[in-house]
């Protein structure tokens, strides 16, 4: 373990404000790319906000966007200068230690979520991410899979949708009149 | 006696004893965190009445952050980011089979700690609120600026990191519609874009889908577990460690009064504190010191109720839980702040009722049930964050209804993974999310008031004692960073202290 390192010993790093992930005299991979990106991505916001009013007034709307983004803009350049005069991490990986195909891999399942939740409905959405996600991370059969899968998802719905009264999108399933049904059911029961 | 309330309704008892509950399990569990859980919540219950909402919050805010320190313990993973502190002995004690020990400890000073920062907090908010109302617009922007600073200086290693993310909530906090002459801002002529960003989008995505990615990278991890004995702890522990939880407690309650700074970092400083003040500690720090676990545990514990005081005399969070806190009172319709205090004292009472409810909800639920918790707690990852994502998307969703705010939470996910991996706080991008508009209105007050000019702005900075105070404050944390600064520091102190 490098004894720069700012996360702890189990390479959870970052999952604390007051200890981020990263090194403190080192860089790791596509840390001076990512800064870069953020430097330009404040310049072009700066441009931006110059557009809403201009250098017209100093209470004029534009005026805190501008500010804030000059900030942005030099604080990322700052970043920027810095990192690139940093030795790289020897050990890691972009692919490794940064952006490992798992991740990306439920990236893209979370952008497949948000593209079938209005066509698909919530549940059948979740069921499908919901089984998918844990077959690749937890690698065991499908019984277990389904079984934890749906569980889970009957507990959410259950807890979301009944509970906090939560509209989700019904799609393709009569949802609206499964609810009534189950609430006629429970009336009559209590009748 | 609005403090009354939550004693005298069963409902929000309940509500407070299930949040703590919850919480203590959400703050033990690795990869929930406690502002992840809380800004999935408000979510969930803005059609609420806003008592039962806070009362479920609160709850969870004191369970949580209490609820890291078990698994700091028996699994040497702290929970939660307050916890980190309390690994560093608590986990030594359970190697040596002093787990029971440990965690009664932890119990009764969080217990403890706790209720000294709700008393300060009771004692000293209407003071701070009667004073508050004297600040000026200028005063305001200051302490916004001051707040993010601050975050962005003490929880990174890096200032320039953190003014940009607190910079960069600022800048979110601006999209859409100028309120004051409905002017487009960073709304690149897209109609989606003009109502602005959902910041519960923003802290979701930041707090639960970049968490829950990073944790990908350590889904087969596994934890060793420990044996657990007596775990009441005697009268005589409790009275030997009395004075050094006093001085910790009120570390805790001063770091978390400040905004921007929280339950972490509290225990660290007040970790550091214990091993200044002990001089000849029973076991070396490190190796298993129960000074080690009594001065983290009371710090992020008293930290709470200080971290109120800013939130509710000021309407300035006094850390991330806070911020999403003031945005759930905003969505009820609330506008925390002197005049809440003023107006409204009763919302005030009923939180502090609440939060001393949930101490005590705290001390009944940490002393019990440990067996049943080590076997939740070791609930597979490869369970856990399926389930994290699945109700962050549930969660952006349901507020208005939109898949646009699924896509900002997924969005702000992905950043928030590489600013945690590249050092960047998240913290202060929430703070100046939820500051952005406070800022910027008592900005356009202040000069306004000084007809556009700099000169008279600045005149005014320096002939109020507050401003000047503050402003000064606002100086000394860019200096602090300068390298002149740090070796001054090493010639007055020494290395070991810097």
């Amino acid at each position: 373990m490098d004894p720069d390192f700012r996360g702890d010993s189990d390479h959870h790093d970052g999952t604390s404000d007051a200890t981020p992930g990263g090194y403190i005299e080192q860089r790791r991979p596509g840390e001076l790319g990512f800064a870069i990106f953020l430097t330009l991505a404040s310049l072009f916001l700066l441009y931006n906000a110059y557009g809403i009013s201009g250098f017209k007034a100093l209470s004029s709307p534009g005026s805190v966007p501008m500010a804030t983004t000059l900030v942005m803009a030099v604080s990322a350049f700052i970043v920027t200068l810095r990192t690139s005069r940093l030795s790289k991490v020897a050990h890691e990986t972009l692919s490794k230690d940064i952006l490992p195909i798992m991740v990306i891999l439920f990236i893209g399942f979370l952008i497949i979520f948000g593209l079938l939740l209005k066509p698909l409905g919530f549940v059948l959405t979740a069921a499908l991410f919901l089984t998918v996600a844990i077959k690749v991370l937890a690698r065991k059969g499908w019984g277990y899979t389904l079984t934890v899968a749906l569980g889970s998802l009957v507990v959410i719905w259950i807890v979301f949708r009944v509970v906090f009264t939560v509209l989700l999108p019904a799609g393709i399933l009569p949802e609206a009149e499964f609810i009534q049904f189950f609430r006629n059911l429970m009336s009559g029961g209590a009748s | 006696m609005a403090i009354l309330t939550i004693f005298t309704q069963p409902q929000l008892l309940l509500l407070v004893g299930v949040g703590t509950f919850a919480g203590i399990y959400i703050g033990a569990i690795p990869g929930l965190s406690v502002t992840m859980a809380v800004s999935i919540l408000i979510s969930f219950t803005f059609s609420w009445d806003v008592y039962p909402a806070i009362s479920l919050m609160v709850g969870i805010y004191m369970g949580g952050v209490y609820g890291g320190s078990r698994t700091a313990i028996l699994l040497n993973i702290p929970g939660a980011p307050s916890a980190i502190a309390t690994a560093m002995d608590g986990y030594p004690m359970a190697q040596k089979g002093e787990a029971g020990q440990a965690i009664g400890v932890t119990t009764v000073m969080s217990f403890f700690g706790g209720l000294i920062g709700i008393l300060v907090l009771a004692v000293a908010a209407p003071f701070v609120a009667d004073f508050a109302i004297t600040f000026q617009p200028r005063d305001y922007m200051l302490l916004a600026v001051l707040g993010i600073l601050l975050v962005g200086s003490l929880s990174s290693g890096s200032l320039v990191k953190g003014i940009f993310a607190g910079a960069l909530g600022i800048a979110i906090g601006a999209v859409g519609r100028d309120p004051l002459t409905f002017a487009e801002r960073f709304t690149f002529d897209l109609k989606l874009m003009e109502g602005g960003i959902s910041f519960i989008a923003v802290m979701i995505g930041m707090f639960g889908v970049s968490e829950a990615l990073q944790q990908l990278q350590n889904v087969n991890m596994k934890a060793v577990r420990q044996k657990i004995d007596k775990i009441v702890p005697s009268f005589g522990t409790v009275k030997k460690y009395l004075p050094l939880s006093l001085q910790t407690s009120s570390i805790g309650v001063i770091i978390g009064a400040l905004p921007g700074t929280g339950g972490d970092i509290a225990a660290l400083m007040a970790y550091d504190h214990a091993k200044r003040v002990t001089k000849n500690p029973e076991v070396p720090f490190g190796k298993g010191a129960m000074e080690g676990l009594v001065a983290p545990e009371t710090a992020n514990n008293a930290a709470v109720g200080g971290a109120f005081i800013p939130m509710m005399t000021l309407g300035i969070p006094g850390d991330a839980v806070t911020a999403i806190m003031i945005g759930a009172l905003f969505i009820h319709g609330l506008n925390p702040g002197p005049m809440l205090m003023v107006d409204q004292p009763d919302m005030f009472w009923f939180i502090v009722g609440a939060l001393l409810m949930a101490n005590v909800f705290m001390l009944i639920f940490g002393l019990t049930g440990i067996k049943i918790f080590t076997k939740i707690v070791e609930m597979p990852r490869s369970i856990i964050i399926p389930l994290i994502l699945l109700l962050s998307i549930v969660g952006a969703y349901a507020v208005n209804n939109s898949i646009t705010d699924v896509y900002w939470m997924l969005g702000f996910g992905v950043f928030g993974y590489f600013m945690r991996h590249y050092g960047y706080p998240l913290g202060p991008v929430i703070l100046g999310v939820i500051l952005s508009r406070l800022l910027d209105d008592n900005w356009r007050r202040a000069i306004i008031s000084e007809r556009e000019d700099l000169g008279r702005f600045f005149e005014g900075i320096i002939t109020s004692p507050l401003s000047l105070s503050l402003f000064i404050a606002v100086i000394l944390i860019f200096v602090s960073q300068t390298p002149v600064w740090t070796a001054a520091k090493t010639r007055l102190f020494g290395k070991a202290s810097s």
